[in-house]
């Protein structure tokens, strides 16, 4: 055999093993999310054979159907939709014109005010939701969902305002200079020109604070004690938790159904999940 | 960007609503939280009287605290080790090619985007003691039965792997866009030169990562450092208080106890600890945000 044939061969055993050692790694990663799938679909008889079936003999959606029917999952998943968009709006909202302000006007503490956000995006929420409760309390404001959806913009608006900033800055400055010699207004130029150019950033900013106040609990524990105004993450577990048989098929049902919102959002997120979810992190 | 003079007041108006609530929400509970950790503060009856160092003291001769400050090194320092191992392994792996490769980046980042709600009912669910896929997998295959949560120092252990599992995708998302930016002539010029596979990794790949590694081993501390919600599904800290972190012990404190004052002591001291890594990363990333 000459050399080069055995280097060859050589080198594409080594990427058979890399392949091997690549989609174990992967394959045993998944292997959970498969099993929440797969638990779902099972009836209740197949759920206890020893040794456990990897995929339903029989699959049904009996487990689907009894939890929208037949548990308060409905008003958790409501919940959640109604505080993670209240958040998403409010923080959207002002964080946007705070964005806008911070890059394209020039003011004493600018920078520091910048800094904090950053601070504040690091900062444990176990800090906060002491003296957050307390006030809420206060105003009688503490089971309910309105109270929620503040404490949920203290952790979105740092995070919002931080992505957008970033977004705003690369949106080159001569182009709402240039619209407002044609004649626009500040205000115009700034609907005309600065939204359209930061649109993307505007939706992944969106998507990321209404995944966060979604998958929110801590606040979530704190404040809500009502069955009828709990979010999902507060509600799945008090279906683990006071049922006397916990139904593992319901609640992989259950699972699924929380995670497909956050699957779609993230579709629509592939780009921007490198620079938002590694944000700061520039090497 | 040049400035009309006129247009300060709307600068200023823009940017208020944020100030207004970053005082409200932010500015305002640190203040309240230092001030309520010198008070003896009831979390139901909100009354109380200032009582000077005297929460942080006990604290200080607490054993709870202080195995509740041992056990979130503990925690961070394992988590945080093996997501180090298993992102940078798996981004140096996939940087190769790899049959489908799209699919199994995309696979690798489920764990992270799943709500940790999900997570932790998922991994219940098969760390279950009687029905539990691996709890049976290890026990027919590898013929031990483990306790997975209900034992020390076992419950550490199955948290930090539910840990690592969760969040490695972090940090093979930030290595591997990082891994994509270094320049192919890089690796040419160290050929021509005659370095091995080997010598090209330490050469070339190590030393563009060092700035990234960095950056992540820094956010990731910070964040396993506050972790709350995975610890508290999976083991509300139990079983005898041996994967209680501090965030736990302020949760437990306040609205279990319903010391206040002794809660938010704790918090200030998480605080403290926190502030050393946080400014490890302000010092080095938070000023390349001031270019603006």
């Amino acid at each position: 055999m000459s050399v080069a044939a055995s280097s060859a061969l050589k080198r594409s055993g080594s990427r058979l093993v890399l392949n091997v050692v690549c989609w174990t790694a992967v394959l045993g990663t998944s292997f959970p999310l498969f099993w929440m799938i797969s638990t779902s679909l099972k009836p209740d008889n197949e759920l206890f054979l020893r040794p456990p079936t990897l995929l339903p003999l029989k699959p049904t959606l009996e487990h689907y159907v009894r939890l929208l029917s037949d548990t308060p999952f409905p008003s958790y998943f409501r919940n959640s939709l109604v505080v993670a968009t209240a958040t998403t709006l409010i923080v959207l909202l002002v964080a946007t014109f705070g964005a806008y302000s911070l890059t394209r006007f020039r003011y004493p503490g600018r920078r520091l005010f910048a800094r904090f956000t950053l601070f504040t995006y690091l900062l444990p929420s176990v800090v906060l939701v002491l003296p957050l409760y307390l006030t809420l309390a206060w105003f009688h404001l503490a089971n309910s969902l309105l109270g929620l959806v503040i404490t949920h913009v203290s952790f979105g608006l740092p995070f919002a305002l931080w992505l957008l900033r970033s977004y705003m800055v690369t949106i080159p400055a001569d182009l709402d200079a240039a619209a407002r010699i044609d004649g626009a207004s500040r205000l115009g130029s700034f609907i005309d020109v600065i939204v359209p150019q930061a649109l993307p950033g505007l939706i992944s900013t969106s998507l990321f604070i209404f995944i966060a106040s979604w998958n929110e609990y801590l606040y979530a524990l704190v404040l809500i004690s009502r069955d009828d105004i709990k979010t999902l993450p507060i509600g799945m577990i008090t279906m683990l938790t006071s049922s006397f048989d916990v139904e593992w098929s319901q609640l992989m049902a259950g699972s699924v159904m929380m995670t497909v919102p956050l699957i779609i959002a993230f579709t629509f997120l592939q780009r921007q999940m490198t620079q938002g979810l590694g944000v700061g992190v520039k090497g | 960007m040049r400035l009309v003079a006129k247009d300060h007041w709307l600068g200023a108006a823009l940017i208020s609503p944020s100030i207004l609530l970053f005082a409200l929400l932010i500015v305002y509970p640190l203040g309240f939280s230092l001030w309520l950790s010198f008070t003896s503060v009831n979390t139901i009856t909100q009354q109380g009287a200032y009582v000077g160092v005297a929460n942080y003291r006990s604290l200080l001769a607490d054993p709870e605290f202080l195995s509740a400050l041992i056990n979130n090194f503990v925690w961070t320092g394992g988590t945080l080790f093996f997501q180090m191992l298993f992102g940078v392994g798996m981004a140096l792996i996939l940087h190769e090619r790899i049959l489908f490769r799209p699919v199994a980046r995309s696979l690798l980042l489920f764990p992270y985007l799943l709500p940790t709600v999900v997570v932790v009912l998922v991994w219940r669910w098969l760390l279950n003691d009687l029905y539990g896929a691996i709890t049976y997998a290890a026990s027919a295959w590898g013929g031990f039965n483990v306790d997975w949560l209900g034992q020390i120092p076992e419950a550490m252990i199955t948290v930090v792997a539910i840990g690592t599992w969760k969040y490695f995708p972090f940090v093979f998302l930030a290595v591997s866009a990082r891994l994509q930016t270094i320049p192919e002539v890089l690796y040419e010029a160290a050929r021509l030169d005659g370095a091995g596979a080997w010598s090209r990794f330490w050469d070339v790949t190590f030393p563009q990562l060092r700035g990234v590694i960095a950056a992540v081993v820094l956010l990731r501390a910070i964040w396993d450092f506050k972790e709350f919600d995975l610890l508290y599904m999976m083991t509300g800290g139990g079983p005898a208080n041996s994967t209680e972190t501090l965030p736990l012990m302020v949760y437990k404190a306040a609205f279990g106890q319903l010391a206040m004052g002794r809660a938010a002591a704790a918090a200030i001291a998480m605080l403290a600890v926190m502030l050393v890594l946080m400014s490890l990363y302000f010092v080095g990333y938070g000023r390349e945000q001031d270019e603006a």
